[in-house]
């Protein structure tokens, strides 16, 4: 085109001196004022021809890294030789690779991925478990091309290439040749596909009444099987025998569920295990094989509230103040009040809490729901924090912290308690000096929420916006991901929005939640404000956060398949209650709402003790369905999580997949290789180096020419001059 | 002269400095000024009293503020102490703003100086006209305001032979004011020097207003 554009102008020129030639104009004249035009049109033409500069690519002084891509789906979970295949590859990374590539002198970027792909260190390596739902081969490339800077020199992968989403693929391969960057992978696993038993979970209330049957049942699935044979379960109570059953053969794929009946006559909590004791058989490999769920037998006539401060407060003054009239909530108190010394109050025995926070779960599991207030790390030991989480996470108890003078500091990132809370702590010294006055302010979340209705007759919106002002608050810095946020701070701004006040989340079967104002007790004492409200407000929440541990009614699901598009029974019976003398028949309403919280089933039924009522509603659709019964009042009484699922995608296709992987590497100029012929690293970095070399060596580098400022005012200088000359000249 | 300035520079700073609220402070403790009186009556009561929950708790304490009852402040002080001398009258505004600061949680500790009859005699006519069919009244030993803290079984006065009690006010179930008759606070703070060998011993003074105080800050 260029060459074309060029051979015109010229042309178009000779023709115009010619006719010029004899209208008198001097020589040099025409021919200064046609070779400025000349000049004018070839860079005309030469922009419009869009020409490319290409040259070779030249080392730069940026060092650019090799990702290694770790696999953390669920069928790296399946065992290769003594060891799990995301184990193995963790080892042969540690071990062989990562020295190899550090010995040359190449750095190194390691993510996770599964269905998507994250950056991790050693610590996140080592903690991470093969989990994940999909394998996403081509999402994993085009994530590291994309957030790798400088982009990546090669892409490295430990898998076993069994991907399952091919979405992202044609994007991971521009990005791969786009970068020049060699795909070299190394393949887990068996080349075979292999038959899979899984005991995915164990499933128990949080909470049973003595004397009461109640169920501890094993979620279980069988993926690709053509013929699993008969296979026993045995249940475990405190890591003692207590049953035995038989599951019958089959085959195929299946989710279902298979349960004990259990009855215990002593208060206390148990701690159920579940073991699915597989045949040894060619091809037939056990996931997971054991289960585990605490279970709390009480007898409940109160809700037990446990209030942990590091020195006394006010705020505890005022919640017990809050609690005195209400029968159904005993606060019990436990002070620090000297570095050896607690003090106690309310205790149900002499030998209560005698020696300070719980250490045991029969310590902790006679409350519901536990407040700390004023704590150091340093006042709760590791062990004691392990216990908090299993009180909440199992035992379904509710967890509040709220603001003290030491409650919100930095030093607790990154503890056990942290890892429970809905938030993350920020860096400060949390509640520092006298902050200016400043006003709750409550989110959407929170004013439909039931535990801040505190008035009959007016609009919360109203009603919160009376609260008084304080002045002081412990800083958080965001919440975690399915945490709900509360209220906010209405002026200052953490690193991820307003300031949260207050939050709460679902922890395992229980619920966390914060509350970071300081004194929060001047609500109540304020001369314009209503203790009636104040004194409601805790109640509620009290209420909420023992609501999970709350069973009341107890929901069982059938021993029965689990998968879309079936009817799933479920049975309901109340649980005895010393309140319902002659244990009458109460009316409650069952609502069952779908994975996207679409009601699906409502159902009103008449309960009593003994008497269970079957019902049953439709899962169309893989995922967690939420069963939840409530009282006349529309009290919650009882909730229940139900998960269905399709066969799971990541154990049907277990074999190594050597195939996909040498594509990939085909295209992109690497190598694929199984972990079994890597028996030197060197050797594969040496390979890594050589095939980076091979596609670097041909790197062209393809620049615009011509595309610039210098071009554009060449091109406007000659019209320009062209023109003054004319006019200087007397030319029209 | 440049001396004499340096001084008076000094001791304004260190009054200053004594003056200064920790804001992280948990301890509010408000002292009452009434009628003609102050709140100077055995200066260093509020003081003695912060020392003593100090000494029993890791709780970090604020320095005594003055307040009236009228003064907004009240309603940011969950704990005052009021003693004195003399006889006082209370306004019925004053008793309307009292009334609510115990009905919002507020706690009243009270203590006549010197086993002077006076303030007792007053307190008690004053503060049984703030609740109707809710006057104050003595506090038997079952109370658990004398197990708080301290297991006390007995208080014996120094110069009589009688026990003695804490007297209050319980309203609506919770006990929300309390008066020590007999010079309570001269046995914890001036080491009884001022009650003349009578009343409450140091030693027991000590322990009942740290009972009081650990009440006020549990119930």
């Amino acid at each position: 085109m260029l060459a074309g554009g060029l051979v015109a102008t010229a042309v178009l020129i000779t023709l115009a001196v010619r006719r010029l030639r004899g209208s008198g104009i001097s020589r040099t004249r025409l021919g200064i004022l046609y070779g400025l035009r000349a000049v004018a049109m070839a860079g005309l033409v030469l922009l419009l021809a869009r020409p490319i500069w290409v040259t070779r690519e030249r080392p730069d002084g940026q060092r650019r890294p090799a990702v290694v891509l770790i696999d953390r789906s669920e069928s790296m979970s399946l065992p290769d030789r003594d060891q799990t295949r995301y184990q193995r590859s963790l080892d042969f990374a540690r071990d062989h690779l990562l020295p190899a590539l550090k010995s040359a002198d190449l750095p190194v970027q390691a993510m996770l991925f599964a269905d998507d792909a994250t950056a991790a260190d050693g610590p996140k390596l080592a903690d991470a478990k093969p989990d994940g739902p999909r394998s996403n081969l081509g999402g994993a490339i085009a994530r590291a091309m994309t957030t790798v800077s400088p982009s990546p020199l090669a892409v490295i992968m430990l898998t076993d290439g069994a991907a399952n989403e091919r979405t992202e693929n044609s994007r991971a391969l521009s990005g791969l040749i786009e970068a020049r960057a060699p795909f070299i992978a190394v393949g887990f696993g068996n080349d075979v596909g292999v038959q899979t038993i899984s005991l995915r979970r164990v499933d128990a209330p949080p909470v049973a009444a003595p004397r009461t049957e109640f169920a501890v049942a094993a979620q279980l699935e069988v993926v690709n099987a053509t013929d699993i044979p008969e296979f026993d379960l045995i249940l475990y109570r405190d890591g003692k025998f207590a049953q035995k059953k038989t599951v019958t053969a089959g085959k195929g794929s299946r989710f279902w569920m298979e349960s004990f009946r259990v009855n215990e006559s002593q208060v206390g909590a148990h701690d159920y295990s579940i073991q699915a004791i597989v045949p040894a058989l060619p091809n037939v490999k056990s996931v997971s094989t054991m289960g585990y769920a605490s279970v709390r037998i009480a007898e409940e006539k109160e809700l037990r509230v446990l209030y942990v401060q590091g020195a006394l407060t006010w705020d505890y003054k005022f919640v017990n103040l809050t609690l005195k009239d209400d029968p159904s909530i005993k606060l019990t108190g436990l002070t620090r009040t000297s570095k050896q010394s607690v003090f106690r109050q309310n205790v149900e025995s002499s030998g209560e809490l005698l020696n300070g926070f719980p250490s045991t779960i029969e310590e902790i599991a006679p409350f519901r729901v536990i407040v700390l207030s004023n704590l150091k790390p340093i006042d709760l030991s590791p062990a004691q924090q392990d216990l908090l989480a299993r009180f909440c996470g199992e035992l379904g108890g509710g967890v509040l912290m709220l603001g003290g003078a030491l409650t919100f500091d930095a030093s607790w990132q990154g503890s056990r308690l942290e890892q429970l809370l809905p938030v993350v702590f920020a860096s400060s010294q949390g509640v520092l000096g006298l902050d200016r006055p400043f006003r709750m302010r409550l989110t959407e979340d929170a004013l439909q929420h039931p535990v801040f209705q505190i008035a009959d007759r007016e609009s919360p919106q109203k009603v919160w916006a009376d609260v008084p002002p304080f002045t002081q608050y412990g800083r958080v810095d965001s919440a975690k991901a399915g945490a709900q946020i509360w209220a906010v701070h209405p002026q200052d701004q953490g690193p991820t929005g307003p300031r949260i006040l207050m939050a709460g989340q679902r922890y395992g079967a229980g619920i966390s939640s914060v509350l970071c104002i300081q004194n929060f007790w001047r609500w109540r004492l304020a001369k314009d404000s209503d203790p009636a409200r104040f004194d409601r407000f805790w109640r509620q929440l009290f209420r909420y956060l023992s609501e999970s541990s709350r069973q009341d009614v107890m929901i069982h699901v059938a021993d029965q398949d689990l998968h879309p598009q079936s009817d799933i029974r479920i049975t309901l019976e109340q649980q005895p209650n010393p309140k319902n003398i002659g244990n009458k028949a109460q009316q409650f309403t069952l609502r069952v709402e779908n994975p996207q919280k679409k009601m699906v089933h409502e159902q009103k039924m008449d309960l009593a003790p003994g008497r269970p009522v079957e019902t049953r509603f439709r899962a169309s659709a893989a995922g967690l369905y939420t069963a939840t019964v409530k009282d006349s009042r529309e009290q919650p009484v009882a909730t229940r999580t139900i998960e269905i699922r399709d066969v799971n995608i990541e154990l049907q296709n277990t074999a190594r997949d050597m195939e996909t992987l040498r594509q990939w590497a085909a295209v992109s100029g690497g190598l694929a290789l199984k972990v079994e012929d890597c028996r030197d690293a060197g050797e594969i970095v040496a390979a890594i180096k050589k095939k980076v070399q091979e596609a670097q060596r041909n790197r062209e580098i393809q620049k615009p020419f011509g595309m610039n400022g210098w071009t554009l005012g060449l091109l406007l200088g000659c019209l320009s001059a062209e023109w003054l000359l004319r006019k200087r000249w007397g030319l029209t | 002269m440049k001396k004499l300035a340096l001084i008076v520079l000094f001791l304004c700073a260190a009054a200053s400095a004594q003056e200064t609220h920790d804001p992280l402070a948990t301890f509010f403790l408000g002292r009452i000024r009434y009628s003609q009186n102050d709140g100077n009556d055995c200066g260093g009561v509020g003081q003695d009293l912060i020392r003593l929950v100090s000494r029993a708790s890791t709780v970090k304490v604020q320095q005594e503020k003055k307040v009236r009852l009228t003064d907004p402040e009240l309603f940011e002080t969950p704990f005052v102490f009021m003693n004195g001398h003399n006889d006082f009258v209370l306004t019925e505004a004053e008793l309307e703003v009292l009334r609510k600061y115990l009905e919002h949680g507020g706690f009243f500790f009270a203590s006549g100086c010197c086993t002077n009859p006076n303030f007792p005699k007053a307190w008690r006519r004053e503060f049984s006209r703030l609740f109707p069919n809710e006057p104050v009244k003595p506090l038997p030993y079952d109370h658990l305001i004398y197990r708080s803290f301290y297991s006390i079984s007995r208080l014996r006065s120094m110069h009589e032979n009688r026990e003695i009690l804490l007297e209050g006010i319980i309203h609506n179930g919770n006990l929300v004011a309390v008066l020590c008759e007999e010079g309570l606070c001269c046995s914890f703070s001036m080491n009884n020097k001022c009650n003349d060998g009578k009343g409450v011993s140091p030693d027991d003074g000590q322990k009942l207003a740290l009972n009081i105080a650990v009440y006020a800050l549990t119930h």
